[in-house]
């Protein structure tokens, strides 16, 4: 089953375009990525597809049906976002107990696991807690409530590395026991590239890019060595970025088949280019042609020496 | 840990063919299920899932039903005829390319390579 | 519907819920007595004791203290949207839900609140102001009446009054600042109006006595007018209210 399908979403605000557009179909029991610059949309998307933001225009699907004010579709998804506002007299442990009673596949005992290996001071007012354990409330709340469909918002904000790689071992550990849908948008791409099989990249409120990341690992390689060599072999390419110091120069380009092995033979040293690099690239490429007249955005050349 | 030129999936499958290959994995030897490997190296489990298929495609694994995955018998040998084959492409070719860029040739390598096997 | 949760998000930290108000009543209270004993030892010192306890009597009829009770009563009408809101709609809970649950939450805290003041007015009169003459429950503001007389204005004041505290959360939620402005204006210019009146038109100054001297019964009914306006407002706004 398609868990969400988005047909030319939108959502205009006076001042700008937080979604345009946007269509997309995420299938279930997925871990899918959302990702995107500050600003791109992430939050907008997944406050309006859990009915929390009302759309300007197009339309929407989660779970088989519209989730606004709709109780049978909400009380199956779980929005972890990291800007919730709790009331000023709440602790956490007054979240976890309302969170206990609003979600139907709440599981109490891996709460009360995740509460203490986060170290989540619960009868403490949350005013006084620091941005990390702020972020754990959220953290506990999204995976103890084993929603079919869980959204995490930058979920980690305040953790450290520790405490992250703790998020996304436990994240895992759940997922493969109780498989559910995931949305998971972050900015640590990195750290996350090998939970995710499906990735979406937001930029400016749009799609800038809906793939499996097993199609994503051949979309674009990196080669290097003398300038000259590089540039015969991208002659017909579509170049991300190249990178130019002396005669040497680095390009990364949209990769075909094959490339890898013509590169080598060319002379040329090849390197992967990590999903985070990729999205560096895509996004940047894309500010860059929106700042070009039309006729000249078929590739894009960063020079810099 | 896992070899990062290759897709995700081909580098699990990999990683246990090596298992396979050097013994790790006996032949008929239960292999980690997919939510345990996926654990262990921190991926997708339909990841994990997939590099299993790979390998269940190409006969080195076996599926039984309802008890799990297993090293398929002959899976061995059948990996090193296959990696035999690879071999030349994937050592030798780049071995003399760095040779040819060094100014060492064809004759000097070789000895080289029987000066290295005897130490 | 999930009425349950949205009534147990509201009560869930029962300190807050239930707790704070009382103490700070019972605070109040306090305060109210040890000044009522001061009063009456000074005078019956200077041997005035009877009339001053009277004339106390009499002053405390307009005594606010009890404002320190229905004043966070009051704030949760506001809170209700502010901080209870967010939270409910980032659980999953419906805008339906969260209004019925809320109402529901509203009117079960002026139940309980009424019955409180009720009892201690009941008590207070019995016991001639608690031996000291103070008025503290049985004032203008909760019905100097009868005992059923002050449950159902008490009922009816706080009430109404989180109703509109809701209704104008939630307007200004919509509309920000402008409906501030409008609001307040709009309010300046009805009491600029109502003390032009008082001041220049000796008609206006017989109605406005009228008014002042309405019975108790169409007194209730303003107030309870004020708070169906201020249902009628939270609920048509709150339908399309969104997370920010």
């Amino acid at each position: 089953m398609t868990a969400i399908v988005t047909r030319q979403l939108s959502k205009h605000y006076p001042e700008v375009r937080a979604l345009d557009g946007v269509s997309i179909a995420l299938e279930e029991h997925r871990i899918h990525g959302l990702l995107g610059r500050n600003g791109a949309g992430k939050t907008t998307l997944m406050q309006l597809l859990t009915g929390q933001v009302f759309a300007t225009d197009g339309t929407m699907e989660v779970l088989g049906a519209s989730p606004v004010e709709n109780a049978d579709v909400l009380m199956q998804t779980c929005f972890i976002q990291e800007s919730q506002k709790y009331p000023d007299t709440f602790r956490a442990i007054d979240v976890l107990r309302v969170a206990a009673g609003a979600y139907p596949n709440w599981d109490q005992a891996f709460a009360d696991r995740l509460v203490d290996e986060f170290r989540l001071p619960v009868k403490r007012m949350i005013k006084k807690l620091s941005r990390g354990q702020l972020s754990a409330i959220g953290i506990v709340v999204g995976l103890a409530s084993r929603a079919p469909l869980t959204f995490f918002d930058e979920p980690y904000l305040g953790l450290d590395a520790v405490a992250r790689r703790m998020f996304y071992d436990r994240l895992l550990a759940d997922f493969s026991e109780h498989p559910r849908t995931v949305v998971l948008s972050t900015h640590h791409i990195d750290e996350v590239a090998n939970l995710l099989e499906h990735v979406i990249i937001l930029d400016e409120g749009r799609v800038l890019l809906d793939a499996d990341t097993d199609e994503l690992h051949h979309a674009a390689m990196a080669v290097s060595g003398r300038a000259a060599d590089v540039d015969a072999f991208l002659s017909d390419r579509e170049v991300l970025e190249r990178t130019v110091l002396g005669t040497l120069a680095t390009a990364t380009f949209t990769a075909r088949a094959g490339d890898e092995r013509a590169a080598r033979e060319a002379g040329l040293d090849v390197s992967q280019v990590s999903l985070q690099a990729l999205f560096v690239l895509l996004t940047t490429a894309n500010a860059a042609a929106a700042e070009q007249p039309i006729g000249t955005r078929s590739a894009t050349d960063v020079a810099t020496s | 840990m896992l070899d990062d030129s290759k897709p995700l999936f081909v580098a699990v499958a990999e990683q246990i063919e090596d298992g396979i290959l050097d013994g790790t994995y006996a032949e008929d030897d239960p292999v980690p299920s997919t939510n345990e490997l996926a654990a262990f190296l921190r991926i997708n489990p339909a990841t994990a899932g997939k590099g299993f298929s790979l390998l269940v495609d190409a006969g080195v694994l076996i599926k039984r039903r309802g008890i799990g995955m297993f090293v398929a018998p002959g899976a061995r040998e059948a990996l090193r005829q296959r990696r035999r084959f690879a071999f030349q492409d994937q050592f030798i070719a780049p071995l003399l390319r760095e040779a040819a860029q060094l100014g060492i040739s064809a004759e000097d390598l070789a000895d080289m390579i029987t000066k290295e096997a005897v130490r | 519907m999930r009425i349950r949760n949205v009534v147990q998000l509201h009560t869930v930290n029962k300190l807050q819920a239930f707790g704070w108000p009382l103490v700070i009543m019972l605070l109040s209270l306090t305060v109210v007595l040890i000044i009522g004993a001061l009063v009456v030892n000074v005078a019956a010192a200077a041997g005035d004791g009877a009339q001053a306890r009277a004339g106390m009597n009499m002053g405390m009829q307009w005594n606010g203290a009890i404002f320190a009770l229905l004043g966070p009563l009051i704030g949760f009408g506001f809170t209700a949207m502010g901080q209870y809101f967010p939270l409910a709609l980032g659980l999953g809970l419906t805008r339906r839900e969260f209004a019925t649950g809320t109402a529901l939450v509203f009117a079960g805290n002026a139940a309980f609140y009424a019955v409180i003041i009720t009892i201690g007015k009941v008590i207070e009169v019995a016991t001639g102001g608690f031996g000291l003459g103070i008025r503290f429950f049985d004032t203008h503001f909760t019905g100097t009446g009868e005992w059923w007389q002050t449950l159902v204005q008490t009922f009816l004041l706080i009430l109404s009054v989180m109703l509109v505290g809701a209704a104008i959360t939630t307007a200004f939620h919509r509309w920000g600042q402008s409906f501030l402005w409008v609001f307040w204006i709009a309010l300046a210019v009805v009491v600029l109006a109502f003390s032009a009146g008082l001041v220049l038109s000796e008609p206006f100054r017989g109605f406005a006595v009228d008014v002042g001297t309405m019975g108790w019964l169409p007194w209730m009914g303003v107030v309870a007018l004020l708070g169906a306006v201020g249902a009628a407002v939270w609920l048509a706004l709150v339908r399309r209210a969104q997370a920010r």
